[in-house]
């Protein structure tokens, strides 16, 4: 790094490499709780997808890096690892690893590479691979293997979510689930979202090491919360409890590794507040009125979308400068 | 300049008018042939030209296939509104002894890759009908306790197909038999989630309690055998 | 002769609507799921380019400057409307699949774009000749990416089957486009700015 001049540009900036390469195995370190839940409750397979899945990210960005882009060598800042392990706990177990292999390339390829790299990416790389398989291969992404101690191949959120739409009221249900084994573990979806504790366990090493701000993940699911508390005040048959909402689905390996990646989340702790609201707002309408059971990953690229937006309103308070009365 | 500009809009509604006299025709049968594609490719050998007929009892129209006098088959323009995202549109073609011989797609806006698989040959909701006796399907998806196979991960639009189809065959009936046959699956149906929404104010499964119900495995709504009086 | 080939080629690469133009984004994005529907989307467009551009090159001097949008806009509706009850007539496989965008064509930019930029400027047969390189330009776009996006989404040609089992569904589906559509513009820079 000696031999590298100093640049000044404008924002957002980018850490310096060091910096990143630090905190992005803070992240990877962070993880290892869910990957072992994961190895745990769907065996060998979990740990080959995910191995394969930091592979592919690895290979595609060095590839594009020195054939296409012709620059430097950033494969020293793991974020293309971190890439790869979120883009592999976003996909079943089962998958195809030829499929694993298409996410891995678009989500480097064309969610990171075709902007320029890291730093200059609109969108979290791991959910546009998923979100592409998603639409992509239907079938293959929305049939989950049975885990240990899981119910049914289906993911609870998706169960749910159809027997509410043929009238089956809420009590009946939840027969089905214990709220208590699912937190670990014990249900069906995707590698690394199945266990809140792992993920929290994450969620507090990130605090503790300062990698990222509470902000985001915290008020990401409050509005979830909320919202699904409303309306499971309202109707509590009709709807599901905001308990089973936060422990199921992506919300909280979204909430605390995907919407706080830097790059894609706004400067200002203001902005991020106001980013992680959308992010908890537009997942539960997703939710509860949506074509699809789960809606974090949409709910997080458009947000994303909307970042240089609200940190174009939302700037950070300039240095000695006395705000003027009115 | 209104001049002008009057004159050009007499000179091309003239065109447009011309061609519309010429393409009259050829649009009618291009039309009226798409109909008649749906059917052959649903009944059997026929050679009148069928016209749409209505029924009692069925929302949609069906034509009455012949070959010479002899009548061989029917074929019903049935609609679900249960599909995923709106309705599912099938055209059901039956031979006179009941058999379902083959069943189109008209329409349908369910979700790529998952529901719209119904529109693909040989799918296996298809061959869960094509070439059986009607009266000896149990038209619901196996999910529901029937004998029809969902599409994977399209349950909701597979429920949709199979209602679908169950109309078409009330329909059948009543232009069989002659008897008003109204289609009541769909009623059911709705009366089934009526029920299902009032019983959770009552205590659940009727009979036995919650826990004997657990035992059971299944839920109050499953088989917990003689303790259950709720089925 | 030279004048009127560079009229007529500088519509297909140098002034490509779709890749270098930008114009007519619309039926771009909606009507390329297929090889055969982007040719004959991109047909329709060009027989209505064609003609209304020889037809405006006609009267050109006859239309007072200020009623001349909405005589050029009588002009394209017509066509379009022709080319929409041919269609409808003698290939209504087509016409169903195209459906709304067949209308649509009177609001594509290109044609009144064109009208007015060339047309209403140039003599019949260079508009003509206009028309038909601009037309071809935009048809041969609209093909490629319908060509790109069934071989990806369902791993078809013209209907053909490459390989069985189909391919990635999303380049059938609108983001599909959108992707496609951006690393072809990339292609099509990258291989102009080298001549």
């Amino acid at each position: 790094m000696s031999t590298q001049k100093l640049v000044i540009s404008p924002a957002p900036h980018v850490h310096g490499s060091n910096d990143t390469r630090r905190m992005m195995g803070d992240v990877l370190i962070a993880l290892l709780p869910a990957l072992v839940v994961s190895v745990l409750a769907y065996g060998w397979q979990a740990f080959i997808v995910t191995a394969f899945s930091v592979a592919c990210c690895v290979l595609t960005e060095w590839f594009v890096q020195k054939f296409l882009l012709k620059g430097p060598a950033t494969l020293g800042n793991l974020s293309a690892v971190v890439t790869g392990v979120l883009l592999a706990f976003n996909l079943p177990a089962n998958i195809p690893l030829g499929l694993v292999a298409i996410g891995a390339v678009v989500a480097i390829g064309i969610g990171k590479m075709t902007f320029g790299g890291l730093g200059k990416n609109p969108f979290n790389p791991a959910l546009v691979g998923r979100v592409f398989l998603l639409i992509a291969f239907p079938v293959a992404m929305t049939t989950f293997p049975e885990a240990a101690g899981a119910v049914s191949g289906a993911t609870p959120l998706a169960v749910a979510k159809e027997a509410l739409k043929v009238g089956t009221p809420m009590s009946e249900v939840m027969q089905n689930f214990d709220l208590g084994a699912m937190s670990l573990g014990m249900r069906s979806g995707s590698l690394g979202e199945i266990s809140a504790v792992a993920l929290l366990l994450g969620f507090v090493w990130l605090l503790v090491r300062r990698v990222i701000r509470w902000h985001v993940p915290v008020f990401v699911l409050g509005t979830m919360a909320l919202i699904s508390g409303i309306t499971w005040a309202i109707a509590p048959e009709q709807y599901m409890s905001p308990l089973f909402h936060l422990l199921n689905g992506g919300a909280v390996l979204g909430a605390v590794f995907m919407a706080t990646d830097y790059v894609t989340s706004p400067m200002t702790t203001k902005g991020a507040i106001i980013y992680a609201i959308g992010i908890g707002m537009i997942t539960m309408f997703v939710r509860l009125w949506g074509a699809y059971p789960e809606g974090m990953s949409f709910a997080i690229l458009i947000m994303n979308a909307v970042v240089p937006l609200i940190d174009k309103y939302v700037r950070p308070k300039r240095f000695g400068v006395v705000k003027s009365k009115k | 300049m209104v001049l002008v500009l009057f004159v050009i809009c007499l000179v091309a509604s003239g065109a447009v008018a011309l061609v519309n006299n010429v393409t009259a025709e050829p649009i009618a049968k291009a039309q009226a042939q798409k109909v008649v594609a749906a059917l052959k490719a649903v009944l059997p050998e026929f050679d009148n030209t069928p016209e749409a007929a209505t029924v009692e009892g069925f929302e949609g129209v069906y034509y009455e296939a012949k070959s010479g006098d002899q009548t061989v088959g029917y074929a019903f323009e049935s609609t679900s509104p249960n599909g995923f995202n709106g309705n599912v549109k099938l055209m059901v073609g039956f031979a006179v002894d009941g058999t379902i011989v083959n069943i189109e797609v008209l329409e349908q806006a369910e979700t790529p890759g998952l529901g719209t698989n119904m529109t693909v040959a040989d799918n296996v909701l298809l061959l869960s009908f094509r070439g059986k006796q009607a009266a000896d399907v149990n038209m619901t998806v196996k999910k529901d306790g029937g004998d029809v196979d969902a599409l994977t991960a399209a349950t909701i639009s597979s429920r949709a197909y199979t209602d679908a189809v169950a109309r078409a065959y009330a329909a059948f009936k009543s232009v069989t038999t002659g008897e008003v046959n109204a289609y009541t699956s769909a009623t059911q149906l709705k009366a089934q989630t009526e029920n299902a929404t009032t019983a959770t104010e009552a205590p659940a499964c009727g009979g036995c309690t919650k826990e004997e119900a657990q035992e059971c495995g299944k839920g109050p709504h499953g088989n917990c055998g003689a303790n259950c009086k709720h089925k | 002769m030279g004048k009127n080939l560079s009229t007529f080629t500088s519509g297909i690469v140098k002034n490509n609507p779709t890749f270098v133009l930008v114009l007519g984004m619309c039926p771009t994005l909606a009507t390329t799921s297929s090889a055969a529907n982007g040719m004959g989307m991109g047909a329709a467009t060009m027989f209505v380019l064609i003609m209304s551009n020889i037809v405006i090159s006609l009267i050109k001097n006859l239309i007072p400057d200020k009623v001349r949008i909405p005589a050029y806009i009588v002009v394209i509706a017509s066509f379009v409307t022709v080319v929409q009850l041919l269609m409808q007539a003698y290939l209504p496989d087509l016409y169903n699949t195209l459906g709304v965008f067949i209308p649509l064509i009177v609001v594509n930019c290109i044609i009144l774009g064109r009208a007015e930029a060339f047309a209403s400027k140039n003599g019949v047969w260079a508009s003509a000749l206009d028309g038909a390189g601009i037309g071809l330009g935009f048809t041969l776009s609209l093909t490629l990416i319908g060509m790109v996006r069934e071989i990806l989404g369902n791993g078809q040609i013209f209907g053909m089957d490459l390989w069985q089992g189909g391919g990635a569904l999303i380049f059938v589906l609108a983001p599909g486009a959108f992707i496609v559509l951006g690393y072809l513009m990339i292609l099509f820079r990258k291989l102009t700015a080298k001549k």
